[in-house]
């Protein structure tokens, strides 16, 4: 048999030698790769390009200002260059680059300070800025652009840049090589203007009168790419908005491609406590892990190496791991040999170690979930629950929920002018599926209806509507009540950071279809996200998130994970359950007196036809008797209006104030 | 505005002439008024003790021989969500006959079904959706007072029709029924005395039938002038001015009363109908109910005594089965062995017949040979 088998392979050609195939064996350049992977990074298409480089422009800055302890503000600019063709600025008021590291941080791959260290923050591996720099380079050959200054009176750093993606490495444009400086105080902002440099140097004023206050210092890159706008899901709009969400203590000026200019402003100037930087713990360690950790220890004894290197390793836990893995504590651990490793990586799993320490992970808060959301989405109901820290894998990690109940969703709040743009600019084939990828929270059913009260066939062509037509759309979208019908809306944050794809592989939305929400009022259908008026918000921090993929748009589905988001969304349904509850008490009170009261005239009226008496005063007493006997309508609406009392709901609930007859209103057009 | 403007009409036609049974309604109604003025004032919530009209609230008075209602009531609040539409439709049209008998007119019951339908001031919604309602709520007026339809000043459709060797005086004109023609004396809703005298009745016995089709086979071969006898049919189930006038033709003349109806169970209602009263009308009984009239044909056994066509039969349906099978067990047929075989035998036939099956036989079968003989044989079920 083998005999047989070598003669075959000795009869085949050789089509290569291991001296042919070693001339084209060479190191791929880090740059080189990503060209060819840009998918992975974010890059795959026009549209998405877009957003990940504004994403990781704002993220970046977001962190820098977080760090340095300044309150962010955030300035992006989109503008069309021409078709096909977008330049993207993003400038914060942060601490600023010094000069030398400008290059490196964005014309180097692989370069940052976040990749090493555990802490929570935005980015994790230092490759979004420089790679956005490049994607717009590769496509469109326009070198980015940076300008950053450190303080009131140092001068500004200009840059241009772009990535030698052989050799991963900077090459600087201007400035023959060097870059510009460009003095502080008006000579500079005079040569800014006079080379068409963009940079903004004051804050709005606030009250008129003020002088405008200066930038101290800040950062704006400046990318041109080939790209393609749009609005709807999966925006930068709608990125912008998310970020707000997440970031109450963040005032974004955003001005899009079309001039139009939104200001999210703060709620709060309170910044999040900064995260401290932990060291691993040894649950969270994998085996190829520590045995590089091993071979480049510094430490004397394993029992150095064990306490020094890892968090929650007390020297009597480090002893009784290397009893366990029958190991000496003074053994050295540079020369430990891989099955020693590996007895003392089981052994480390079969220790009981504390938990993590969780002061590293910063939690938004109830508090500015809250207030966050409010400041966004319209609504008649919130709440928000943090849940206490829990730990995935030696990786300490916090989840919060917040709800936000009622208010119109995106079909209701659309204006005639803006359908009319988004069929112009949908590449979707059919109207049904435009609806249904453009706007949040309109699932097939709704869809349906839409078509069938606009009269349209499912399989109508957005882009050969006439004007009529798309009037008639506007009016079927209008008139159809999505609210109850549309499934919810989920938003996904991981470190404050909105994600924005992938949300069916996403742990969040397995964990919110695998809630019973049928228990806190709301419609569902097994195996699918509830239905309702509801936006809800889910934030995963962590030190290290688990993503599915390097694009970092969806959250790996840990056990610990899954539980913890569980019982937080648990607590906000618990909470929502409570209000619809009474709200549909109210209501049902509210049409039931309704009912008597239509009645009582005619009833006032018979009656006194018959005997003659007072009309009036009867009604006045009938209407005495029907309040008295429908007077848990008037229960629940005490003298300042409320529908309800939030203190029953306990802690971190708002209720929007609505009068009675809202209410009436809105149930007489749901019935 | 339309209210206000009734209310005047009303005080320059208050001059019509109240009769004493027209005095009483009115009394009834204003003690109805008062009730609700009065459980408004201390704050309580208004109500109506209705007698109900169901199977549950009759009883069979056995020596009566009569359908009556029992003492049974429902009531009916303003303050109930169920009931407060309803409630208010009862006040309507209480207040609403208030008006015609003060006006001292009558109308039909759709008449003030149109006369009460209005637009409830601030919604969209109608007094009364369509004429059923009303019809139910005047029944119920009907019992809550214990004034009778006609006291009311109500009337319902003409349905009934009469032919025979009688005169008889309605509202004043003498109308001699041996000359009416091929169409017969529309038989009124309201036949009482004050409004219906009978003259000259040369009539031996009344024939009444089912329908107008089989009406108008005996009319044209002038049964009634062969046999000397008064000949009223009901259109289906008789209207009460039809029962009500068979009730006065049998007790003020003495005429016995003779049936022919299907053989199926909706033709042995109409017979229990006549004979003991109806469920609903319950309370009308004692002015309506005729327990000695006669039920002549069609009779379970007649496919064979008359030797009909199988193509005559009519399957009886799921439905017919069951509804025979309730009315044998209503009370006053359960002990009567003779309509207990004739329901019986029906049920065994599988099939029900029409007495226009009898005309497949002969045209005038039904007249010259059919009813003759079995008046002849005195072969009929009591």
């Amino acid at each position: 048999m083998s005999d047989s088998q070598n003669g075959s392979a000795g009869q085949t050609r050789r089509r290569v030698t291991a001296h042919t195939m070693a001339a084209q064996q060479r190191e791929i350049s880090v740059s080189e790769f990503f060209t060819k992977n840009k998918h992975l990074l974010g890059f795959d298409n026009p549209r998405k390009a877009l957003l990940t480089t504004v994403k990781e422009a704002v993220d970046n800055s977001l962190d820098a200002c977080e760090e340095a302890g300044i309150v962010p503000e955030i300035w992006v600019k989109i503008s069309e260059v021409q078709p096909g063709r977008y330049r993207v600025s993003v400038q914060d008021n942060g601490p600023g680059i010094v000069k030398k590291q400008i290059p490196l941080i964005f014309g180097k791959l692989l370069y940052g300070s976040k990749f090493h260290r555990l802490r929570m923050s935005r980015g994790q591996q230092g490759i979004g800025i420089s790679a956005a720099g490049m994607n717009g380079w590769i496509t469109t050959g326009v070198p980015v652009k940076i300008i950053s200054k450190t303080g009131p009176d140092k001068p500004a750093h200009y840059f241009e840049i772009q990535i030698n993606t052989q050799l991963n490495r900077p090459e600087i444009r201007n400035g023959s090589g060097e870059g510009v400086d460009i003095p502080p105080g008006e000579k500079g902002l005079r040569y800014m203007e006079e080379h068409g440099i963009e940079w903004v140097a004051h804050y709005d004023v606030e009250e008129p009168g003020q002088p405008p206050v200066e930038l101290a210092s800040g950062t704006r890159v400046t990318i041109e790419l080939a790209a393609k706008y749009q609005r709807g899901r999966g925006s930068v709009d709608e990125y912008i908005e998310l970020t707000a969400i997440a970031n109450p203590h963040v005032t974004i000026h955003y001005e899009d491609p079309e001039g139009q200019r939104r200001t999210y402003r703060r709620a709060t100037t309170q910044l999040p406590p900064e995260p401290k930087e932990i060291k691993p713990h040894p649950y969270g360690v994998e085996l190829g892990t520590l045995v590089t950790m091993l071979s480049r220890s510094k430490e004397k004894t394993l029992r150095q190496f064990l306490t020094q290197s890892f968090s929650r390793v007390t020297p009597s836990a480090a002893k009784e791991i290397c009893q366990k893995a029958k190991l000496s504590i003074r053994a050295v651990p540079r020369e430990l040999r891989s099955d020693a490793a590996e007895a003392l990586y089981r052994a480390i799993q079969e220790t009981r170690l504390k938990a993590p320490a969780t002061d590293c992970v910063a939690p938004i808060g109830e508090e500015l979930l809250l207030k966050g959301l409010r400041q966004v989405l319209p609504g008649e109901f919130y709440c928000a629950a943090t849940r206490p820290p829990a730990v995935y894998r030696g990786n300490p990690f916090i989840i919060e929920v917040a709800l936000a109940y009622g208010g119109g969703g995106t079909v209701e709040k659309i204006t005639l002018e803006l359908l009319r743009e988004l069929l112009a600019q949908t590449d979707a084939r059919t109207l049904r599926q435009f609806l249904l990828t453009t706007f949040d929270g309109v699932g097939p059913d709704a869809v349906e209806r839409i078509l069938k009260e606009a009269r349209f066939g499912s399989r109508q062509v957005p882009s050969k509507l006439k004007p009529r037509d798309v009037e008639r759309l506007y009016e079927a979208m209008k008139n159809v009540n999505v609210s109850e019908s549309q499934t919810i809306q989920i938003l996904r944050f991981a470190n404050r950071v909105p994600l924005q794809f992938k949300q069916r592989d996403c742990a969040i939305t397995e964990a919110v279809i695998n809630t019973n929400w049928r228990t806190y009022g709301l419609n569902q259908s097994r195996g699918s996200l509830p239905t309702g008026p509801v936006s809800l918000m889910v934030h995963v921090a962590s030190v290290w998130v688990p993503f599915t993929s390097e694009s970092k748009e969806a959250i790996a589905s840990y056990p610990e994970i899954q539980r913890e988001l569980r019982l937080a969304l648990q607590a906000v349904g618990r909470k929502l359950g409570l209000y619809l509850n009474r709200r549909k008490r109210v209501q049902l009170e509210g049409q039931r007196r309704n009912i008597f009261l239509r009645y009582l005239g005619e009833v006032a009226d018979a009656v006194s036809q018959i005997n003659g008496s007072d009309r009036q005063q009867l009604y006045e007493q009938l209407l005495k008797v029907a309040k008295r006997k429908t007077s848990d309508a008037d229960l629940k609406f005490d003298e300042r209006g409320r529908t309800l009392d939030p203190a029953e709901f306990g802690d971190h609930v708002v209720v929007v104030e609505s009068s009675p007859e809202e209410l009436f209103t809105d149930s007489r057009a749901a019935g | 505005m339309a209210k206000r403007k009734s209310r005047t009409l009303e005080k320059a036609e208050t001059a019509a002439v109240l009769s004493d049974s027209d005095r009483r309604t009115l009394q009834a109604l204003h003690e109805l008024a008062q009730k609700v003025v009065q459980s408004a004032a201390v704050g309580r919530s208004p109500y109506l003790d209705i007698p109900s009209r169901t199977l549950s609230n009759v009883r069979f008075n056995k020596t009566k021989r009569i359908i009556e209602m029992g003492s049974g009531t429902s009531r009916r609040e303003l303050f109930n969500l169920s009931q407060a539409k309803a409630y208010m439709q009862t006040l309507l049209v209480a207040s609403g006959a208030k008006r015609l008998i003060e006006q001292g007119k009558t109308t039909s019951l759709r008449g003030l079904y149109y006369m009460l339908k209005h637009t409830i001031k601030g919604t969209s919604e109608e007094t009364f959706d369509d004429q059923s309602e009303s019809d139910s709520m005047i029944e119920d007026v009907e019992v809550l007072l214990n004034a009778l339809r006609e006291e009311l000043h109500l009337y319902a459709k003409t349905q009934g029709v009469m032919v025979g060797p009688i005169t008889i005086i309605d509202n004043g004109d003498e109308i001699d029924c041996s000359r009416m023609g091929s169409g017969g004396y529309g038989i009124p809703s309201i036949v009482e005395p004050d409004r219906i005298q009978f003259r000259d009745c040369k009539a031996e016995f009344v024939l009444h039938v089912e329908k107008d089709t089989v009406w108008q086979r005996f009319n044209e071969d002038k049964f009634w002038l062969k046999h000397n006898c008064i000949l009223t049919h009901g259109g289906g189930q008789p209207p009460r001015g039809v029962r009500r006038l068979l009730y006065r033709l049998h007790y003020e003349l003495g005429l016995p009363i003779y049936c022919v109806l299907d053989n199926d169970p909706w033709g042995y209602y109409i017979y229990s109908v006549i004979k003991q009263g109806s469920i609903n009308l319950a309370y009308e009984s004692k002015r309506m109910a005729i327990p000695e009239v006669r039920f002549l044909g069609l009779r379970s056994s007649d496919f064979e005594r008359c030797g009909l066509s199988p193509s005559v039969q009519i399957k009886l349906s799921e439905q017919d089965i069951k509804r025979a099978k309730q009315i044998a067990n209503y009370p006053w047929f359960a002990n009567k062995r003779a309509w207990q075989k004739e329901i019986e035998l029906m049920l065994k036939n599988g099939f029900k017949l029409e007495v226009e099956a009898l005309i497949s036989k002969d045209i005038s079968y039904v007249t010259e040979e059919y009813v003759p003989s079995r008046l002849a044989e005195g072969d009929f079920l009591d």
